[in-house]
């Protein structure tokens, strides 16, 4: 689902943000992509949806190169994969519901299709009940939630998220990574950049692990620390 | 599945679907950000306010000009006592020269009658003069003003004219003010539209700055760039279609205002009148503001749309 072949990230300023990053992903897993910050997890995230371009080597996400992708095809890009994010993302203006119609509405679906799709999406994520309640009137772990009904809702076979927990009590953060495993049970494959050691730890899943631009550790079970 | 999805949909139904997500969008938008709506339709209006009262008074300076040079002539003075027939062929060959647009034969009986009107009714001409001193003349109305000194000199040359006058001096003063409005007034309009498209395109740059995070969010879900773009277009042609019909509402009665102010003031200065002026004005106006609208909204999306 995902290959990065000897990918260099350096920045115009002179950051060297990732270092000759070699890691692959298959279809289905769930991988904690974990350490430090300044480490290179949001980097590594913003070469898959091609929000940066790699300064060397080769990126590409369910089979196509996506390396040097024109600004044409990013559209068909994003649409293949949802992105979750520390800070929700979410439209302050819009109601919950509204924020996820937003994302359909804006890539052309059929008006007719937006409220079926976008109500599902919200019945996943355990909040369709507050359809039309505004950001602000919800707590931070329904706003998160809102926004992965927003990456879910046109269905991608990938899901990447930025620090999902990273606003969020242990509590919440916990109910997050639950829905994010359940959404991962359903076949989508899940990427989660975190240095939220808890979750991590009772997940046992793969864990690849980044420190100053390069992969130190690659383990499946894993834990956040390698030695606990 | 979103590839079938999509292959199952008639273009028509994309293209009313857009156009539906667009109009609602920009309408929504322009409501839901009132008070940066608000500020850019000011903004907008009150650039286009002196534009559109550099454009009226383009349009006056350029009335009073052309007629200023019209009155421009060369007048042909005739020996005494010519006959009838060789007046006749005197205008005719002057008719012929290349640069005149009209000649008009004065009897030195009408241009006596013509001085006493200028004089006015205090002095009486008979009083002083027993017998016309006035000779026949020909009036030669040029097609271009700045031909005054070669007809002058071909007129001359005709057997039977015995002297040509064209104010010399005068004309070239004149000829030197009004190409010195025209150029002044192009150059003027020129920065002042200048000054007005900078302004405006960078209101516009505000709004759409304080909306970076709804167009970040329509990147990471797929939008195209087109349907990134076209709710801020049509938002910016309808801020500037709502600045034109304000600026339209000062414009207007404005120009109808001062326009029978300088009537009374100033009764013989040639203006252009309401009516042959505002439409035009308005609907340039209408149609600038709504390009410069636009067309400031590309320029300020370009910044984000290239990540």
């Amino acid at each position: 689902m995902i290959r990065l072949q000897g990918v260099t990230k350096r920045y115009p300023n002179g950051l060297l943000a990732l270092n000759d990053v070699s890691f692959s992903m298959a279809e289905g897993e769930f991988v904690f992509l974990i350490g430090p910050t300044g480490a290179g997890k949001s980097t590594l995230l913003r070469l898959l949806y091609r929000a940066e371009v790699a300064s060397r080597g080769k990126v590409s996400v369910a089979g196509r190169d996506i390396t040097r992708l024109p600004a044409r095809q990013m559209p068909a890009l994003r649409r293949s994969m949802g992105v979750v994010f520390q800070d929700f993302k979410l439209l302050p203006r819009k109601t919950a519901y509204e924020n996820v119609a937003f994302a359909m509405q804006v890539t052309g679906t059929p008006p007719e299709e937006i409220r079926p799709r976008a109500m599902q999406a919200l019945e996943v994520v355990g909040l369709a009940d507050r359809a039309d309640a505004l950001p602000w009137q919800l707590s931070g772990g329904e706003q998160q939630r809102i926004s992965i009904a927003r990456a879910i809702v046109h269905q991608p076979p990938l899901l990447l998220a930025d620090e999902p927990t990273g606003n969020l009590d242990p509590r919440t953060s916990w109910e997050i990574v639950q829905l994010l495993s359940r959404i991962n049970l359903r076949g989508t494959t899940v990427l989660v950049a975190t240095h939220n050691k808890l979750i991590v730890d009772i997940l046992r899943q793969r864990v690849v692990e980044l420190a100053a631009g390069t992969v130190v550790r690659d383990e499946d079970y894993g834990l956040y620390a390698s030695h606990a | 599945m979103p590839e079938r999805r999509r292959r199952r949909r008639s273009p028509l139904g994309v293209l009313r679907a857009g156009l539906a997500y667009a109009g609602g969008e920009a309408v929504a938008a322009f409501r839901r950000n009132g008070l940066m709506s608000a500020a850019a339709v000011t903004t907008i209006m009150v650039t286009l306010l002196p534009v559109g009262g550099a454009v009226a008074l383009a349009a006056n300076l350029r009335l009073m000009t052309t007629i200023l040079e019209r009155q421009v002539q060369v007048v042909a003075y005739l020996r005494d006592g010519i006959s009838p027939q060789e007046r006749d062929r005197l205008t005719a060959q002057v008719r012929a020269l290349p640069g005149v647009r009209r000649v008009e034969f004065v009897g030195r009986d009408q241009a006596l009658v013509r001085l006493q009107d200028a004089l006015g009714e205090r002095v009486s001409l008979r009083d002083v003069i027993e017998t016309n001193p006035l000779p026949d003349s020909l009036e030669v109305a040029l097609v271009n003003p700045r031909e005054a000194r070669p007809v002058a000199d071909a007129v001359r040359q005709i057997g039977g004219v015995e002297d040509v006058a064209f104010g010399a001096q005068a004309v070239d003063r004149l000829l030197a003010v009004t190409g010195l409005l025209r150029t002044g007034g192009a150059a003027a309009g020129l920065l002042l539209g200048g000054v007005a498209l900078i302004i405006i395109m960078n209101t516009i740059r505000l709004t759409i700055i304080g909306r970076r995070q709804e167009i970040e969010i329509m990147q990471l879900v797929g939008a195209s760039p087109w349907y990134v773009r076209s709710p801020f277009m049509l938002e910016g042609m309808l801020q500037g279609l709502v600045a034109t019909a304000l600026a339209a509402l000062v414009l207007i009665p404005g120009y109808i205002l001062l326009f029978a102010r300088a009537r009374d003031v100033v009764p013989f200065l040639p203006l252009v009148h309401a009516p042959d002026l505002l439409p035009t004005l308005v609907v340039s106006l209408g149609l600038g503001g709504m390009l410069v609208g636009m067309s400031g909204s590309l320029l300020a999306l370009r910044r984000f749309l290239h990540t």
